[in-house]
């Protein structure tokens, strides 16, 4: 009885966050600058940029020998050697390469939770910031988003003036679909053969579990760094009474009745699941930040940045 | 216990439904508000925590449901009005008589008795039970109910705010018949008189309450005190001097102590006279005022009791009269020369007398009175007319038919109490010769001896008539005193339609105040100046009224005023009763009941729903039962 009165106090339903309205505008490039600063100051004494590859290739550095093969480069043969011992040999020089740096950003349709804001705004902020600070250390830069595959792909690109590229790559992006990250870690893998830092920036709702895409990224070479995002929305969601709740992913629907102990329990469980993947994280040796969509962007970059692990 | 709203099975048809009703609601299936989450998976441990409670849950439910089952039972009850089954059989019927009489107006108890009487009906009313119904009604001349028979509070009082005081005698007789119709076959039947006990007989109405098993109780109010009383007030005008007047004044002492008066005479509003006076106890004082001049319309009589005594009764310290409209008479004297009549015409002087002879009958003019002398005109007036020695020429019709004459008559037999006769002694006139007449039907002899009438009165051609059947030349009449009275008695005879004028009417009576011919209805305007239709029927305006004081009655173009003043009563003993004899036995005080002996059980009913609300909806916010 009655129900229909308080049905219309009851709280309206998920948090969506508005339109990345400039999302990218003077005042974040303002703040992306002083960050490259900071990263310079921070990498101070690395050489992060032109270290040397196992590769050999076409640099000045001697590498080693090996016997000759047809087909190969004439002017690579040590005619000293061949005179001394008659053997043809190729002289091998070690090959300078860049850092290659993945951006991964999920962009399921849980990313497009959140109050004020949705998680996926936040996360371009992220993905935007480190692109810079990498572009600006002369790194290769590419950004692949995903879902439950990969989605698309900003080619790799290097130098600080490709940077407006990246941003409307990301300011084109919208949530959709559902989290699968070992399916789009794997396809991953296969279109990038060169190896490099996988930043996966998502926040890890995989139904599948979390820890596949990681170690995806991990079998194959790449060095992964995982930053979770995460809505304090989620944590402590706003609701009470008779609810039906609906995975806006999966659709799956659950009926409960929202009291402060459920909340309570609820937040137990959140906080457990971020536990869960920082112990992971830690046991296979994963740089990773969880990370709160109410912390400025930038402070959370520092703090990244702080942590070590990436970019170095 | 028993329902005196919706009968029985009709509060169980509400409960039913409602019952069903709301069973219906708490089976429909909770429609949930639908709220979207980024990841189901982290609710699954807290549901599967929940689902250990669902038993417990459904019980909740059951709970708040029951609480609403129980909020509409207590409303369905509630509609039933249910009473004590006990305090329904203990129901009374109340019929409150309150005196509005004048004596109740006595100012021995503050504010006066009638305002006494109010607490103590108020005091009654408080007193009422759930189930106990009561009338209130206004008594004095008549019996006037100011409520219906309720239980209502609120209406009773609005009863007692009408109450208002009369210049009327209480009819304790006419209030008990009254009661007694109320009160058939009512049970617990009961009448309660609120007065000081100056009521008049109660007759046999009292008896048949007695053998119908009513109560008769009796709230005796007042204290007592000094009264004088002005009784009879009484004016008219000197008929040879219009313009002074005749007083009389009765005051009544009902006390047993002698009391000193100042008795004040105003005339159109102006004081004219001042009396000093000490009436003894029990003593009634009659005064007659002589030759009072200075009032032309109205008279009033103001008494008060002199130092230091008060008088607790005032309405009857006043009395108003009227008096007899004073207006110059316009007469036509048709003589050829009388010096006796021009000189009898002349003692009034507000007639105005036009003198002409029989060749030049009729005079211009509009005129009240036509006196012929000695000579009767070929058609008869149009005015009323004094006709002296009626003698008609050869070939003319007078009033009468002369048979002849009759030698030395005399005045053996006189209509002495006719107003053409007041004042005057003809029992020796000597007459030398009258006329033999014959009479016609409706024809008067007010004097004359057995041989022949000597004066007439009658109507011919629908106007009056005075003949004085004898030449007044022969006779020694002129040389009387009683001459000019006869003459100017005549005149105002015609004049004057009611010679026994009354001064003033009673209250409470049937008034009958003349009116202008051709008028249908006629306004009253009362001394307070309230304003009311009144009819009219034949000729007069036919109204009462209940206060003391100058009315005027509106009627057309005519605007007249007359007074009217409390009639003989008692109301004047101030003193109240010590014993009211009511169907054989004395009437005592009233049992009143307890105040809050009301019990509506249906408000604590409701009360108890709301309560029940309270805890279902302050369950609910608290989680218990969701």
């Amino acid at each position: 009885m009655l129900d229909w009165l308080r049905a219309r106090r009851a709280p309206k339903a998920r948090p969506r966050g508005g339109a990345d309205d400039a999302l990218f505008d003077e005042e974040f490039q303002r703040r992306l600058e002083v960050l490259a600063l900071v990263s310079r100051r921070l990498a101070n004494g690395r050489t992060r940029a032109e270290r040397r590859s196992q590769k050999t290739g076409s640099g000045i550095e001697f590498a080693d020998h090996r016997e000759y093969a047809p087909g190969d480069d004439f002017r690579h043969l040590d005619w000293n050697l061949y005179a001394r011992t008659g053997r043809l040999l190729l002289r091998l020089f070690e090959e300078e390469e860049d850092l290659s740096v993945y951006l991964l950003l999920d962009v399921s349709r849980s990313m497009g939770f959140g109050a004020p804001h949705p998680k996926l705004r936040y996360a371009k902020q992220l993905t935007a910031a480190l692109a810079y600070i990498a572009l600006a250390n002369l790194d290769r830069v590419s950004i692949v988003t995903f879902c439950d595959g990969v989605s698309r792909r900003l080619a790799p690109t290097r130098g600080k003036n490709t940077i407006f590229k990246v941003f409307r790559f990301l300011g084109e992006l919208a949530p959709d679909g559902r989290t699968g990250t070992a399916e789009a870690m794997k396809t991953f893998v296969a279109q990038h053969r060169r190896r490099g830092v996988a930043i996966l920036i998502s926040d890890l709702y995989d139904p599948a579990g979390f820890e596949g895409g990681i170690n995806v990224l991990r079998y194959h070479k790449f060095e992964p760094y995982v930053i979770q995002v995460y809505d304090p929305v989620e944590v402590h969601p706003p609701l009470h009474g008779d609810v039906r709740l609906v995975d806006d992913e999966t659709g799956e629907a659950r009926e409960v009745t929202i009291t402060p102990r459920v909340l309570e329990r609820y937040a137990a469980a959140h906080a457990a699941y971020r536990a869960r993947i920082d112990d992971f994280c830690t046991q296979k040796h994963v740089p990773h930040q969880a990370i709160s969509t109410e912390v400025p962007f930038d402070r959370a970059i520092l703090d990244i940045l702080r942590a070590g692990g990436l970019l170095t | 216990m028993e329902l005196i709203g919706l009968s029985a099975a009709e509060v169980l048809t509400v409960l039913g439904g409602f019952a069903a009703a709301v069973t219906a609601l708490y089976l429909l299936k909770l429609r949930r508000r639908q709220v979207e989450v980024p990841f189901i998976h982290l609710w699954e441990e807290v549901l599967a925590q929940k689902q250990t409670t669902r038993l417990f849950s459904a019980l909740k439910r059951i709970f708040s449901w029951l609480l609403a089952l129980a909020v509409v039972a207590l409303l369905a009850l509630a509609m039933g009005d249910p009473r004590q089954a006990g305090a329904r059989a203990e129901g009374r019927t109340t019929v409150v008589l309150v005196d509005t009489s004048a004596s109740m107006q006595a100012t021995d108890v503050a504010p006066d008795r009638l305002g006494r009487a109010r607490v103590e009906i108020e005091r009654l009313i408080e007193g009422l039970g759930g189930d106990d119904r009561m009338l209130v009604a206004s008594m004095d001349a008549a019996t006037v109910p100011l409520s219906p028979l309720t239980s209502e509070p609120r209406i009773l009082r609005d009863a007692l705010a009408r109450l208002t005081p009369t210049d009327l005698a209480a009819d304790l007789g006419r209030g008990l018949r009254f009661a007694h119709d109320v009160l058939r076959d009512q049970p617990q039947p009961r009448v309660i008189v609120v007065s000081d006990g100056v009521l008049g007989e109660p007759g046999e109405a009292a008896a048949r309450l007695r053998e119908a098993g009513a109560a008769l109780d009796w709230i005796r109010v007042g204290e007592g005190g000094d009264n004088i009383a002005i009784t009879a007030f009484s004016v008219r005008r000197y008929p040879l001097d219009v313009s002074r007047s005749e007083v009389l004044v009765e005051l009544w002492n009902p006390g047993e102590e002698a009391l000193s008066v100042e008795l004040t005479l105003l005339g159109d509003g102006e004081p004219i006279d001042l009396s000093r006076l000490r009436v003894g106890g029990g003593e009634r004082l009659r005064r007659f005022f002589t030759d009072v001049s200075g009032a032309d319309r109205t008279l009033e009589a103001r008494v008060r009791l002199e130092g230091d005594a008060r008088d607790v009764l005032p309405a009857d310290d006043r009395a108003y009269a009227r008096l007899p409209e004073r207006r110059r008479a316009r007469v036509q004297a048709v003589t050829t020369g009388n010096l006796y009549l021009s000189a009898a015409l002349l003692l009034d002087e507000y007639l105005d007398v036009v003198e002409v002879a029989p060749a030049a009958y009729p005079a211009e003019g509009e005129f009240d009175v036509t006196i012929f002398d000695g000579w009767v005109p070929p058609e008869p007036p149009r005015t009323p007319a004094i006709y002296l020695e009626p003698r008609p020429p050869e070939g003319t019709r007078g009033p009468f038919v002369v048979t002849g004459t009759v030698p030395r008559p005399f005045f053996d037999r006189l209509e002495r109490d006719h107003p053409i006769l007041a004042f005057t002694a003809l029992g020796d006139v000597n007459v030398a010769e009258a006329l033999a007449v014959e009479l016609e039907p409706g024809d008067r002899v007010l004097g004359g001896d057995t041989r022949a009438p000597l004066l007439v009165t009658g109507s011919r051609a629908g106007h009056r008539i005075v003949a004085l059947l004898f030449d007044v030349r022969r006779s020694d009449l002129p040389l009387r005193v009683a001459w000019p009275l006869l003459l100017l008695n005549s005149i105002d005879y015609f004049t004057t339609q009611d010679a026994g004028y009354l001064s003033s009417v009673e209250t409470g009576e049937p008034w009958r105040i003349p009116v202008p011919a051709g008028v249908e209805e006629a306004t009253l305007v009362t001394p307070s100046g309230e304003r009311r239709t009144v009819p009219v029927a034949d000729g007069r305006a036919v109204c009462t009224g209940t206060r003391a004081g100058f009315y005027r009655v509106i009627a057309g173009d005519a605007d007249d005023v007359f007074a009217a003043n409390l009639g003989p009563s008692e109301e004047a003993i101030v003193a109240p009763r010590d014993r009211l004899e009511l169907g054989g036995e004395a009437a005592g005080p009233p049992v009143i009941g307890a105040a809050g002996v009301r019990t509506e059980l249906w408000m604590l009913v409701v009360c108890a729903a709301l309560v029940l609300l309270l805890v279902e909806w302050w369950t609910y916010h608290r989680r218990l039962t969701v």
